[in-house]
């Protein structure tokens, strides 16, 4: 009786003790458990495929025959990018143009509306909505829809420069070299600007009104009040805007394959555009991988700071 | 003097920025007409009078015919397929790996949360081949199911970032509560973390839901099949058979778009909001 006591008072604080562990072990496999299916999907379908793609940048391999015919060449698909394929050259100089734009044209318009619109009246929340209502659309159909605008003959684009007699400007906008990519540019900015412009509108939420009271007060001028309150204030949109805009910059592709296809010629050609011709039109699936992670590095580098602002609390 | 000068200078600076603004909107506007005034005439009437000239008769027929050449009710039917299998699974998935990384203590969850950060920057192309190659042996290339694990994977960082974002502003005594009361966590997610996340929710669904509808380069490379195409996959198929038939083409983009459209008229403002505040964090 006594003994069976003793036993039982001796066992509970062991029985609790096992109690306890395993609730620490449940406490610290618990957020495993939450982050498996997200993280085992985007290992599996992310970041798998992304290494994988990394080890064939260093064969040769056409992408279609077993993975035993591939052959090793080293750096060589690296070297072909940038020193033998002068298409691959091109689409790395038409990135880096496109970047260039992108980092100053949507970003410096985006600006100048968000301050011009930053009031709530009614008007303004109707011309947010106009400039960013192509944001929306599937880059497919923008692509499509600005080819019929730019269309030689029957264009909007070019009905207008003849109507306000400009006639020697009207050309054949998507088949000229010079041309195609200005122009599939534009259709860039047509459809990106409301970005910026969204992002920037927050920012200038987080600006305290009476710093633009006082320096009115000291007599300070719009310029001024620009220059000193408004884009400091935004610094850290700036950041976000600038490094989306580089990201963005060299990831495109929708609008090229759509508006140009690569050509005329393959004068448009960007470096996603002649990764997707190179793996799945010419069956060159190493050279390919080489050129995607060309884009892939230099899209993670540039993210950095991005995506460390992205982590901070 | 100075004050009178200042207001003439400001209220014609005022005018510059109006005119400045009316005149983009009328630019941005432009290709809107533009495609509604060459998909409702008749191909001879726009190319003998031109794009800008009053359709002399309404062409509705255009938009049944391009519904019908382009195949569009198998696009729709397969881009809404996708949104209802792929937003609220993606939605579910990031709200599970997003509550323990803002509300758990516990080793290597900053290297998770970066870890999953880092995708954000992650250029599709640089995942294209081997997806192919792999969806292929899993049994599932050409098929809708196979666009769904990249989707889902692709989405997830922009997603878990938003939902964890949110989860941290909410009161910690919450779930003590709740755990004094002897719920278990998976209680305390579903029942407590969820049904408070419901404006985030809707707002990362609207994106998602316009993100997947206009998704086009994974599409173009995973399906090649006509069943499992999507709208962006089709609307490209129905240009290259019918690139020189303008007023039928543009009936084909107007249909495409009219639901984005819509989408985006009706609820922008919890597009917008969420747009901004994701990124302010």
């Amino acid at each position: 009786m006594t003994l069976a006591d003793s036993r039982a008072t001796r066992a509970r604080p062991r029985a609790s003790a096992a109690r306890q562990r395993r609730q620490r072990v449940l406490a610290a496999v618990r957020p495993w458990l939450f982050l498996a299916p997200a993280l085992s999907l985007y290992l599996v379908f992310l970041v798998l495929p992304m290494l994988f793609t990394l080890y064939m940048s260093f064969f040769s391999w056409d992408g279609l025959s077993p993975l035993s015919e591939r052959v090793f060449v080293g750096l060589g698909n690296y070297v072909r990018a940038f020193a033998e394929d002068d298409v691959s050259r091109r689409a790395f100089v038409n990135n880096l143009y496109w970047t260039a734009g992108a980092v100053i044209i949507p970003t410096v318009i985006g600006l100048l509306l968000a301050v011009a619109l930053n009031s709530l009246t009614a008007v303004n929340r109707l011309l947010r909505t106009i400039y960013y209502a192509p944001a929306v659309l599937p880059l497919v159909a923008v692509g499509l829809i600005w080819g019929w605008m730019y269309n030689p003959n029957f264009g909007a684009v070019n009905l207008f420069l003849r109507w306000v007699g400009l006639d020697g400007l009207a050309g054949g906008w998507l088949s000229s070299h010079t041309m195609a990519l200005p122009a599939t540019f534009f259709t860039y900015v047509w459809s990106h600007v409301g970005f910026p412009m969204i992002l920037y509108l927050a920012g200038l939420q987080s600006i305290p009104r009476e710093l633009y009271e006082a320096a009115r007060i000291d007599g300070a001028s719009r310029w001024h009040c620009f220059r000193h309150i408004t884009l400091p204030g935004l610094m850290e949109t700036h950041v976000i805007v600038l490094s989306l805009a580089v990201i963005n910059g060299f990831k495109v592709f929708d609008l090229i394959y759509t508006m140009t296809y690569g050509g005329p010629g393959r004068s448009t050609h960007v470096l996603g555009t002649w990764m997707y011709f190179q793996t799945f039109q010419y069956y060159e699936a190493g050279y390919g991988a080489a050129l995607a992670w060309i884009i892939a590095a230099i899209v993670l580098v540039v993210a950095v700071p991005y995506i460390r602002r992205m982590s901070r609390d | 003097m100075d004050s009178i000068v200042a207001s003439a200078a400001d209220r014609r600076f005022a005018l510059a920025v109006k005119l400045f603004l009316v005149v983009l909107a009328v630019i941005w506007l432009m290709p809107f007409v533009v495609i509604l005034l060459t998909a409702i005439r008749s191909q001879g009437d726009m190319i003998s009078n031109g794009v800008f000239s009053w359709p002399q008769a309404i062409a509705w027929q255009n938009f049944s015919n391009a519904w019908d050449a382009g195949n569009f009710s198998v696009y729709f039917r397969n881009s809404l397929f996708l949104i209802l299998v792929k937003v609220p699974l993606g939605l579910l998935i990031a709200a599970l790996a997003a509550y323990p990384l803002a509300k758990m203590q516990f080793r290597g969850s900053d290297a998770v949360f970066i870890f999953f950060l880092v995708g954000l920057a992650v250029p599709v192309q640089v995942t294209l081949q081997p997806l192919l190659v792999m969806m292929k042996s899993l049994g599932i290339g050409n098929t809708l199911w196979a666009l769904i694990p990249p989707y889902l994977a692709f989405g997830l960082p922009f997603q878990i970032f938003v939902m964890r974002g949110f989860f941290r502003l909410l009161p910690n005594e919450l779930i003590e509560a709740a755990r004094v009361d002897g719920a278990s966590e998976t209680g305390i997610f579903f029942r407590i973390m969820l049904p408070l996340s419901l404006p985030p929710l809707a707002t990362l669904a609207i994106i998602d839901a316009l993100a997947t509808w206009n998704e086009f380069l994974i599409a173009l490379v995973l399906i090649s099949a006509n069943a499992s195409r999507t709208v962006p996959i089709g609307l490209m198929q129905f240009q290259g058979q019918h690139s020189s038939q303008y007023t039928l083409l543009m009936a084909g983009v107007l249909i495409s778009i009219i639901p984005v459209l819509l989408i985006f008229l009706f609820l922008q403002r919890y597009f917008i909001a969420g747009l901004a505040g994701s990124v302010k964090g």
